[in-house]
């Protein structure tokens, strides 16, 4: 899965460690799912979306 | 990283557990040349155990630097830990009774169970901090590692057991099954932390 979550902090000029707070997970996952490691749960996608004020859809996309 | 942001040697965990290593590698030397009988061989190891303290505040700060760490993270230490000392004090002990008093099947399977209930507390701890685990990132990456110690674990068991069936290698006393899983989990999470920091860094 693919995902604009590095362009969407970097907008905002928050660092890793402030969206993991936002988020309340740690640094590493933030980390991890930006670098496309890991790809997080429904529901934290969905607070990922709620938090920037998006659709799901608009963060993440399937690889093609 | 340049010199003055290496952590000195005192704030590094392999430095703590090498030096556990070390003491314990020590004491089984000692022990084997018969140089200290088995209660003294018990003693310094408990004493080495205070180790562990040191070891788990670098490795805690080294997590929270990471930012690995989480408050189950912390509570999984902590409870590990105790474990920790209570499987040597538990180990030491029944050690102790089992050369010193004749002991009834019965009485034996008790005197057992002193090492045992401390590992019972180990499995229970890891299995509290799956549970408690808010961080599903972490969550996920515990989950995958017991799985890596459990595929160790039934991989080299199962293969051993042919191998000692077939008369090829030595036995091997079951006990040991607890400590190759949790090394094969420690390799896990170590190789994991290598592979995100390079792909990180990369």
């Amino acid at each position: 899965m693919k995902n604009r979550l590095k362009v969407l902090r970097a907008e905002r000029d928050w660092s890793q460690q402030a969206l993991a707070e936002k988020l309340e997970v740690s640094r590493q996952s933030v980390n991890a799912i930006e670098t496309g490691r890991y790809d997080p749960s429904l529901p934290l996608a969905f607070r990922i979306a709620q938090l920037f004020e998006l659709q799901i859809e608009e963060i993440f996309e399937p690889e093609r | 990283m340049s010199d003055a942001d290496q952590p000195s040697l005192l704030r590094r965990p392999g430095a703590w557990a090498g030096s556990i290593f070390a003491s314990f590698g020590i004491i089984a030397g000692l022990r084997m040349s018969s140089a200290i009988n088995a209660t003294t061989g018990f003693i310094l190891m408990a004493f080495s155990m205070v180790l562990l303290i040191p070891l788990v505040k670098s490795a805690m700060a080294r997590q929270r630097a990471q930012g690995f760490l989480s408050p189950a993270i912390t509570r999984y230490n902590k409870r590990f830990l105790l474990a920790s000392f209570g499987y040597v004090l538990g180990l030491g002990l029944a050690v102790t009774i089992n050369d010193r008093v004749e002991l009834s099947q019965g009485e034996t399977i008790l005197i057992a169970l002193l090492p045992i209930i401390p590992i019972f507390a180990m499995i229970w701890t890891m299995a509290r901090y799956i549970a408690e685990e808010q961080d599903e990132f972490l969550r996920h990456r515990a989950v995958m590692a017991s799985l890596f110690g459990l595929g160790v674990v039934l991989s080299i068991g199962t293969f051993w057991g042919f191998l000692e069936t077939f008369e090829v290698v030595p036995h091997i006393w079951a006990w040991w099954v607890f400590p190759a899983w949790a090394l094969g989990l420690g390799f896990a999470q170590c190789w994991m932390t290598w592979r995100d920091r390079t792909e990180a860094s990369s």
